[in-house]
């Protein structure tokens, strides 16, 4: 993985270097910046994160599995009070519920680890810690031949600082 | 507060509670992260509090060490009333839980903006208060280390937990709502763990920050997912709020004792939940921030929105009270309606009556936005306001367990040192928790203020709306205090 990173103090210069590095087409961008910002959203245009399917799909999931333990057990060691059914469904929707938002809220957890590659072990290229404070910054994986015009680019709209990594 | 800031060009009238005004004080993310990492170092009265909060812990853990020698009659149980300080301190430990997933949760999916400031220091107190609450049934058994037995898993006994019973209800509900809360709590941390792993010079706490961070690096893709992710979180934690406390609830509405056979309880727990656990943020949030110096960010107008919402709160119990009462007058049920007296003017007034004025009558106060404003009357009532919500719980247990349906079942109760001892090890394990998470890691969200806090713009901010930060006057936003 090699491209060149800019450093950058504002917000709209940022903006601007990568609408123009995305009419140039020299790489796939990376942005980092110190709090989600909706500027990034518009201009990157990146489809929706799909963690909500995994919320859905898991909270059904933990929904069923909620219910099936009550039934389970009621079934397996039954405790019959006045005739009533053995396998009630009022007093079960309670465990259906709190197991739906246990597997639900995790799964989504989970999910979000995944679509962001976390845990990461290493920082890989394309980070400075100053990304985390006050800075931003746009992170061009490009090939050697169109580095100089990334960096070119990079520089007209103000970066701070820009460098090659690899 | 409008006319407080100067007029914009044009006669155009200003937008205050935009991004560009929020913090008025706070001009850069660099402040943010060296104001608020700042709040980290250890002072003299931080370990002069963690002293006395393992102390009081101390004294908690050797009763208990106490009781498991002597049994459970240690402490001040005896026929009619099985049921004491134990149940009352768990129900308000979990009460006090409530308003910190209310803040961080049910106001974000609100876009309240004044939980900003003080979500952080809420979550972390509904984690540490669920810890605490989740002791207590523990601390109630005979052999303390049979708890897991209400689990149900597979096991050589071959028997299972009863899931029609309120007890394995609760188990599930506590359980749920520890782990989410911890997860919610957690996942907020990760950006804000990233800036002190970023800013961290020594070697061994760095590692230890880098792994809690897990190698987060705030790119687009992360924001992109951590945002959707927090979003849906924040979505099951909003009727997790409603249900625990419920649940809670059912433990004694699904008895048939007078006082507690109410179809009314789990909303009137809830709101008695969300209302002693705003009562506690502020008894956390007022000190933090005169200790810490963040008047600039736990504003007074962040404060007077919470102690708006205290004062709904406690309406909506005092409803609730007045309700339980007209339920029993309507009802011509004799026992219910003899209980009810007994609560208010027999055995037990005395507790009701703490209850009655701390809970209903003190908050009153609020409706004057002078004292909504005024930190240290609201700290004093906020102390009012923990004592009373403990008395209510105590009025809901005890009254009815020593006042049921035939006079030969009427007893009374008296707490023990037992009792008292374990009651103050509560407050040293929650405040132990606490302070140990205050200066480990930021009590405020560094990455959600950044969010309001306007960025360094080349061109200037375009919207005409918005105040910038040198426009407005940080006084008049209830900044100085």
């Amino acid at each position: 993985m090699q491209g060149v990173l800019g450093a950058f103090h504002e917000l709209d210069s940022a903006i601007h270097a990568i609408e123009d590095l995305k009419k140039a087409k020299l790489g796939d961008i990376t942005v980092f910046t110190p709090t989600p910002r909706h500027e990034f959203d518009h201009v990157l245009e990146h489809a929706p994160s799909k963690v909500r399917i995994y919320t859905l799909v898991m909270g059904l999931a933990g929904v069923t599995f909620g219910y099936w333990i009550p039934v389970w057990i009621s079934d397996y060691w039954p405790l019959v009070v006045g005739g009533k059914a053995i396998a009630t469904w009022v007093p079960f929707t309670i465990l259906g519920f709190e197991v739906m938002v246990l597997i639900g809220g995790l799964s989504t957890v989970f999910a979000m680890f995944g679509f962001s590659h976390i845990p990461r072990l290493t920082m890989t290229v394309g980070y400075d810690p100053r990304f985390s404070s006050g800075h931003f910054g746009v992170w061009v994986e490009t090939a050697p031949e169109q580095a100089d015009a990334a960096i070119e680019l990079l520089k007209k709209h103000g970066a701070e600082e820009v460098r090659r990594e690899r | 507060m409008a006319t407080s800031a100067s007029p914009l060009p044009g006669g155009q009238r200003p937008n205050i509670p935009s991004a560009a005004v929020r913090f008025p004080a706070v001009r850069s993310y660099e402040q943010v992260d060296n104001e608020i990492a700042g709040t980290l170092r250890p002072t003299l009265g931080w370990f002069a509090a963690l002293g006395i909060a393992i102390l009081c812990l101390l004294v908690g853990a050797a009763t208990w060490t106490y009781q498991i020698h002597e049994g459970l009659g240690a402490a001040g149980y005896q026929p009619p009333v099985m049921w004491g300080v134990y149940i009352i301190t768990f129900v308000f430990w979990v009460g006090i839980g409530h308003a910190g997933t209310l803040i961080s949760a049910i106001l974000y999916l609100f876009r309240a903006g004044f939980r900003t400031s003080i979500y952080r220091v809420s979550e972390a107190m509904t984690v540490f208060a669920v810890m605490t609450a989740g002791l207590f049934p523990i601390l109630h058994l005979g052999r303390p280390w049979k708890f897991f037995y209400l689990i149900p898993y597979p096991n050589w006994r071959l028997i299972w937990p009863n899931p029609k019973s309120p007890l394995v209800w609760d188990v599930f509900a506590i359980l749920t709502y520890l782990t989410i809360s911890s997860t919610f709590l957690y996942i907020g941390l990760i950006p804000d763990i990233a800036i002190l792993r970023d800013r961290e010079k020594n070697p061994v706490r760095k590692s230890i920050l880098s792994m809690l961070a897990l190698g987060w690096r705030n790119s687009d893709r992360e924001w992109r997912h951590f945002t959707r992710a927090y979003l849906f979180l924040a979505a099951f934690a909003t009727p997790l709020v409603l249900s625990v406390h419920s649940v809670v609830s059912f433990d004694f509405a699904m008895a048939l004792t007078p006082g507690w056979h109410a179809t009314i309880f789990p909303p009137y727990f809830v709101a008695g939940a969300i209302f002693s656990g705003i009562g506690m943020v502020f008894t956390i949030a007022i000190p933090l921030r005169k200790a810490f110096k963040l008047q600039h960010y736990i504003t007074l107008n962040d404060i007077d929105a919470a102690a708006k919402l205290c004062l709904f709160t406690s309406m909506v119990v005092g409803l609730a009270y007045l309700t339980e009462f007209q339920i029993a007058w309507v009802s011509g049920n004799k026992f219910e309606q003899d209980y009810f007296w007994n609560r208010v003017f027999g055995q037990w007034a005395w507790a009701a009556w703490i209850m009655l004025i701390c809970n209903c009558v003190l908050p009153l106060s609020l409706f004057s936005q002078k004292l909504r404003r005024n930190t240290t009357w609201l700290f004093i009532l906020s102390l009012f306001i923990n004592l009373g919500m403990w008395f209510e719980r105590f009025v809901i247990v005890v009254p009815s367990l020593s006042h049921e349906f035939e006079p030969w079942q009427w007893g009374s109760y008296r707490p023990t040192w037992v009792d008292y001892g374990i009651l103050l090890g509560s407050f040293g394990w929650f405040f132990m928790w606490f302070l140990l998470f205050i200066k480990q890691l930021p009590v405020m969200a560094m990455m959600e203020i950044k969010e309001v806090v306007p960025p360094r713009f080349k061109h200037g901010h375009t919207d005409p709306h918005d105040l910038t930060a040198d426009q407005i006057d940080p006084d008049q936003m209830g900044v100085a205090h």
